[in-house]
């Protein structure tokens, strides 16, 4: 006999709002609908009733975790719109709190699939590594979670010696440690247990729903904006695009193991070679032309996209922001299908999903 | 740095040209949509082209032909949310169900009308208008 089980949009199992409607035979997941919309703020709206410097401190919290990479989409928008030269030094700031910021989103992924999974000593470690980004965080920007870094034209703060030195001390730390991480990871039997051959989505469907980001990746679907369409200074560091083919959940926790330690080296490198002069364009006030654009970046989760209209005031014609979550939950019901119940918790988690942002 | 192309394109051109991006592998970035000064509808088909997005831009149609049949769940959910939230029609697409707006809201398509917040607190409490 088939069963309708709802879960959400509040539920032990979920982090965040969302309602699914898993349709059942017995234990089993035969079919599921994803409804969305818990968490609208109206955000879009706000930027249209606000000036270009109040909306860059108002994008920064579509989201908690990612909220560098909204500043950063939005600030990137209005300088192609206007033509605005960010300083090298200020893209790299940019580049090494938006790799923290991964680092640091990764890793709360992490630690929450482990706590679903059950294993909770992992899920510890995993948030102790986060910890200390966080406080490296705090140490370049003064922030834990709205960093405040990117303003027009660059980056508000640079990067002393010592902090300089703090951080890379950091890198190492937590390098050793995503190496024990992982190897915990690909030889522990509760994990694979829980997460080989779980929640499939195959490189086909990937490309037919139109996944991003390391979602995208863990389904052996080679896309990165960093490295497809490069943008601030990406194209200067050497690193690599991570793929892995199982297609499953242990995919997506590889994908998140590999890419920490590809985010580690970006770091090192922009870090290394910091170029010399101005961050930012110092007190001039930016002039915003009439015009639009859409840009792209490569956020924690996935592909972000703004597009921005401006009309020549100082005030946003249009903001439209779609996050990775929009471009991944659509993949949810293919994934669930032919799952148990038990593991729909785990699965729907897997997208690395962030509600608030999608929402908006 | 990323490139941004708008090309105007019509109606008509919407549905062939969708197959012929999906046929060449093109990724659907993303339907962009909003409601100019005048209250029309300006929507924006994103593909994405090698490093550049080119942006299909429509203004002025409240009806616009689905292209789910083509692009699938990539288009479907934007087309659904654009429905929701800006009341454009797209014929084809199925909106038996609701997906970003609460089922109580969906009156049929259109834009979310808010409730002013004094309007709430009456209702809330079973007042009436004066």
């Amino acid at each position: 006999m088939s069963y309708i089980v709802p879960i959400g949009p509040y539920h032990p199992s979920l982090e965040e709002p969302v309602h699914a409607r898993l349709i059942t035979d017995g234990e089993q997941i035969t079919d599921a609908e994803v409804f969305i919309g818990y968490n609208h703020r109206g955000i879009e709206k706000l930027c249209m009733e606000r000036n270009f410097i109040q909306t860059l401190v108002l994008v920064e919290r579509v989201c908690g975790i990612c909220s560098h990479s909204h500043a950063l989409t939005y600030a990137l928008c209005l300088e192609s719109i206007s033509g605005i030269k960010v300083p090298k030094k200020g893209q790299y700031m940019r580049v090494i709190v938006a790799e923290l910021e991964r680092l640091h989103s990764h890793y709360l992924w992490l630690g929450i699939a482990l706590h679903i999974i059950g294993h909770d000593s992992l899920f510890m470690h995993s948030w102790d590594d986060r910890e200390a980004i966080m406080d490296i965080l705090e140490d370049l920007t003064g922030n834990r979670v709205n960093y405040g870094m990117v303003t027009y034209g660059g980056a508000r703060r640079g990067i002393s010696v010592e902090q300089k030195d703090r951080t890379l001390k950091m890198l190492d730390k937590i390098e050793e440690s995503q190496k024990q991480l992982t190897d915990f990871l690909l030889n522990d039997k509760t994990v694979a247990l829980r997460t080989q051959g779980v929640g499939v989505l195959t490189t086909e469907d990937a490309i037919r729903i139109g996944a991003i980001g390391p979602h995208a990746r863990a389904s052996n679907v080679p896309v990165d904006v960093r490295i497809d369409a490069p943008y601030s200074c990406y194209d200067e560091f050497d690193f690599n695009k991570a793929v892995y083919h199982t297609c499953d959940v242990f995919a997506r926790v590889v994908i998140r193991c590999l890419e920490n330690m590809e985010s580690i080296k970006i770091i090192r490198q922009a870090l290394d070679s910091l170029p010399a002069g101005k961050i930012n364009m110092g007190n001039k006030i930016p002039v915003i032309k009439p015009g639009e654009y859409m840009f792209r970046h490569e956020a924690p989760r996935g592909q972000l996209s703004y597009k921005v209209v401006t009309n020549g005031t100082d005030h946003n014609e249009r903001v439209s922001i779609h996050v990775p979550t929009f471009k991944n939950a659509p993949t949810i019901p293919t994934m669930l299908k032919g799952n148990s119940v038990a593991d729909a918790g785990l699965i729907i988690a897997s997208i690395d999903p962030c509600f608030s942002c999608m929402d908006r | 740095m990323q490139e941004y192309r708008k090309i105007s394109i019509t109606k008509e051109e919407i549905v062939p040209l969708a197959e012929k991006m999906r046929k060449n592998g093109v990724i659907l970035a993303m339907i962009h949509g909003y409601l100019n000064k005048d209250g029309l509808p300006n929507i924006s088909y994103e593909y994405q082209i090698e490093d550049r997005i080119e942006s299909y831009t429509i203004e002025g149609e409240k009806e616009l032909p689905s292209i789910t049949p083509v692009y699938d769940l990539a288009a479907e959910w934007p087309e659904r949310e654009l429905n929701e939230l800006i009341g454009v029609v797209f014929t084809g697409l199925d909106t038996s169900k609701r997906l970003f707006m609460p089922d109580s809201m969906m009156d049929g398509q259109g834009q979310i009308f808010v409730t002013p917040m004094d309007e709430l607190i009456k209702k809330a409490h079973g007042e009436k208008e004066a």
